[in-house]
């Protein structure tokens, strides 16, 4: 069996491949945000264009780096090293851009992003690129150089360094490192991690599991997907070294069904792992024992909450349960089990590997370390970007993301997924740690910061999230699936014009009776309506009382109608209309009202004929309670989910 | 009871799979790899392979958005259901496709040509809003591109 000095020697030569290579390497970034924009077009492109024209260079793939806003994304490394990095490589840019860079050599131009390393005239390192700034990039550090389906890149990486110096250590002196590291869980909850290992550590019944939670269900949310699809190694050697802190012997990955190139990825790094000697019996003859299995989810929330996981794995439907007893006393098949969710545990490899006090050197006392977010919404450059803790969400949101459409003010953020909550616009001066959030009423959560403009209408919002909790409660409470659906028909009705001054303290007792759910999906669901009340009350208020949508957005309170001095111009738009609504008579359009469905069609298509207007303008004024009756207490909701 | 090659199928699919092992999941993927769908006479077959009851079987298969029990369409449209694609105006194209087509979100044309899947944020969130046609992504639509999507597909096209 090969000891990890070989392995990692012969895992240098064979990055030294294409890290130093003999002739310009060529590696485009396969992944799920560059596919959605043709990157395996681009590759396939790339390979027929060096064939043809009979190219002296190699081609190969990486992960994303996390510009998804310049997909389709491919490197250039040449023989001194220098390694540039293109953005927007359609396939159709593809000649043009090898003729250029390889042909000729010029290592510049349009599509140039930054170099990687080693410097190019006319091109600024990635560094002082606007959205890698004040980023640290400990988890993603390799994410987008290396090969992710071949581990000898991940090892001369690094992977595994860790793990193999923590085979040396005992339990308690793996858990306290974790613990000296204050690595908390990123899947939401926040909790130490090294707490969490010692409560498997301590449990007497075996066999016990290691649980990988790959499911990420929040929307929005993309960056454990980043880390499996980039860099999956380190992943694995983090849930072996928690099976070697705690005496657990088998782990699983559950992953989502959304992810199929995550799948991939992890189960083929999962069997070169087994194949080198780093998973499986004995490993790096330590005598420590570790199995990984790859699970693929079937498209379920809930799933990702732990005890639901923990169901979905065990052949049943995936549904939650009450806590406790918490998986570190019945978890899998009601033995001892923790879950980690996946960036928690690609965390281990850099405490095991550089220490608790190198690690320490990031964040802050409380909150040491990086975390991944990704950015999406109304905001200029969508992507996954991996910052200090403390870093201020202005400066991520409005300078790395570039920040809203031209012309449009902020109107919220929101945070955490789903159950997150949602914070207005005043929230932008947060700085990323969970403290500051939950002063809010809300979850900085495990990733995800969607960006809203003021286009965005909050009841809708509301109504959007208030249906997620709904079609996927797993139906478990009626507290859970009455309530939201229950919410979700309230603001709707509210949307469509039909709101009461009643249906705020309907809402009020809604948010209340939720928190009386079994799991956090119920008692979480309600967060967003109970934070929009608090600070978007006068929106809620319009839409009641002067039965308007200010943003223009929901359907019930607008129409359509063609600007009675330019009804000649409507064509474009009366042509478009899905159903037909928009009659011609004489020249002139007119919208029949009873056909329209306020799709908006039209109004792109003519778009100086066609205007939104309020579709019941008379306001109508009733007086709201002071305050919201106080209905029930709600109780402390469950710690630790 | 399934005719006996299709039986012999099933059993082949399913020879990898294990009882008390965690591999319900990976069965019923593997099932509908094969057919497109989970076909409910191969029920009793999971549930004997994995020793579970078929009711248990048939209780987590329903449980879950991506197994269906009855043949896929031949095209399918997965619209995004995500807040980045909503913030954009994804409801709007939703309501179009279901208009112009005459289908409700999970429902399909009476000759199962076009069908409408309710998709969850993969966050290729950059192309919002936007659907997967057949696994392909087309992203950034307006409505008004929607429609003309949905008047192709309705026009018989089916290369979009
Ligand atoms: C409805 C719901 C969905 C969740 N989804 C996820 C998820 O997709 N990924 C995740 O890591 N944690 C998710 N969690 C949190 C998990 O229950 C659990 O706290 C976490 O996996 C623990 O890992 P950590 O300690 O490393 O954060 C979810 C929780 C709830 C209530
Ligand atoms: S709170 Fe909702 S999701 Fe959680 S167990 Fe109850 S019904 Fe299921
Ligand atoms: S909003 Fe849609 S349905 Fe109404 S007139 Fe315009 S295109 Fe037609
Ligand atoms: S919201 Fe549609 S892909 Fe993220």
């Amino acid at each position: 069996m090969a000891s990890y000095a070989e392995l990692r020697k012969a895992a240098d030569a064979a990055w030294a491949a294409v890290d130093r290579p003999q002739r310009p390497y060529i590696a485009v970034s396969i992944a799920t945000c560059g596919n959605a924009w043709g990157a395996e077009q681009t590759l396939a492109r790339v390979r027929a264009v060096v064939q043809a024209r009979g190219l002296e260079c190699d081609v190969g793939v990486t992960g994303c780096n996390g510009l998804c806003f310049v997909e389709p994304l491919l490197s250039v490394t040449w023989p001194d090293g220098v390694r540039v990095q293109y953005g927007k490589v359609e396939p159709e840019r593809v000649e043009a851009l090898l003729e250029r860079a390889i042909v000729r050599g010029e290592r510049g131009g349009e599509l140039a992003v930054g170099t990687l390393r080693g410097s190019v005239a006319g091109v600024a390192p990635i560094e002082q690129h606007v959205f890698w700034r004040g980023q640290v990039r400990q988890l993603m550090a390799v994410c987008g150089i290396i090969d992710p389906e071949n581990i000898d890149h991940a090892i001369a990486a690094g992977a595994y360094q860790g793990m193999a110096r923590a085979l040396a250590l005992s339990q308690d002196e793996l858990i306290k490192l974790i613990l000296d590291s204050g690595l908390w869980g990123r899947g939401g909850a926040a909790f130490p991690a090294g707490r969490k290992w010692d409560f498997l550590k301590v449990a007497r019944r075996t066999p016990k599991y290691i649980v990988c939670n790959a499911d990420e269900g929040d929307p929005g949310a993309f960056v454990n997907r980043n880390l499996m699809e980039g860099d999956p190694h380190p992943i694995l050697e983090g849930m072996i070294t928690a099976g070697q802190a705690t005496g657990a012997e088998i782990g699983y990955i559950y992953i989502r069904d959304e992810y199929p190139l995550c799948v991939a990825r992890v189960q083929q790094a999962v069997e070169q792992a087994r194949a080198y000697g780093l998973l499986g019996e004995n490993i790096l003859g330590s005598g420590l024992n570790f199995e990984i299995r790859v699970v693929r989810g079937a498209g379920s929330y809930v799933c990702g909450e732990e005890t639901g996981l923990i169901s979905s794995i065990q052949d049943s439907r995936g549904m939650p349960r009450i806590k406790p007893p918490f998986p570190a006393n019945a978890g899998l098949w009601g033995l001892p089990t923790n879950v980690n969710n996946v960036e928690t545990l690609a965390n281990v490899p850099l405490i095991t590997r550089n220490g608790a006090d190198w690690y320490r050197q990031q964040g802050t006392e409380r909150n040491p370390g990086t975390k991944m977010f990704s950015l999406s919404g109304d905001i200029a450059r969508v992507g996954v970007l991996e910052v200090p803790f403390a870093t201020p969400m202005k400066s991520v949101l409005y300078e790395n993301g570039g920040g809203l459409p031209a012309g449009h003010a902020l109107k919220a953020i929101q945070p955490g997924g789903p159950l997150g909550g949602i914070l207005p616009a005043e929230g932008i001066n947060l700085v990323l740690e969970p403290e500051p959030f939950r002063a809010f009423g809300v979850l900085m959560g495990s990733g995800g910061l969607i960006l809203c403009d003021d286009t965005t209408c909050i009841v809708d919002l509301c109504q959007y999230f208030s249906w997620f909790a709904e079609d996927e409660s797993c139906g478990r409470c009626t507290t859970c699936h009455g309530g939201t659906q229950r919410m979700t028909e309230i603001l709707r009705r509210i949307q469509d014009g039909g709101g009461r001054m009643g249906d705020i303290n309907l809402l009020h007792l809604i948010v209340d009776t939720l928190r009386w759910s079994n799991c956090v999906h119920g008692q979480a669901a309600p967060t967003c309506v109970q934070n929009c009340l608090k600070n978007f009350m006068d929106e809620f208020l319009i839409h009641i009382q002067e039965r308007r949508c200010p943003a223009q957005v929901c359907r019930g309170l607008i129409r359509y109608e063609v600007i009675p001095e330019r009804d000649t111009e409507a064509a474009a738009g009366a042509a478009i209309c899905p159903t037909n609504a928009i009659k011609e008579s004489s020249g002139h359009y007119a919208i029949d009202q009873g056909l329209c469905i306020k799709c908006g069609a039209c109004k792109e298509r003519s778009p100086r004929a066609i205007r939104v207007v309020d579709a019941m303008p008379r306001p109508r004024v009733s007086a709201l309670p002071e305050q919201p009756l106080p209905l029930v207490a709600a109780p402390a909701p469950a710690a630790g989910h | 009871m399934p005719d006996y090659k299709v039986l012999l199928r099933y059993r082949e699919l399913l020879a990898p799979f294990e009882a008390d092992q965690g591999d319900l999941l990976a069965a019923l993927h593997a099932l509908q790899h094969a057919f497109g769908y989970v076909p409910p006479d191969a029920i009793p077959e999971v549930a004997k392979k994995l020793r579970m009851n078929a009711s248990a079987v048939f209780g987590a298969l329903s449980f879950y958005s991506e197994f269906r029990t009855t043949p896929p369409p031949q095209n399918q449209i997965m619209w995004c259901s995500g807040p980045a694609c909503r913030l954009k105006g994804g409801d709007n194209i939703r309501l179009v496709f279901e208009t112009v087509l005459g289908i409700g979100m999970e429902g399909e044309t009476p000759d199962n040509e076009i069908g409408l899947h309710l998709g969850q944020c993969n966050g290729t969130c950059e192309a919002a809003p936007q659907i997967w046609y057949n696994g392909a992504v087309r992203g950034r639509l307006q409505v008004a591109d929607a429609v003309e999507l949905a008047r192709r597909l309705k026009a018989g096209e089916r290369d979009l």
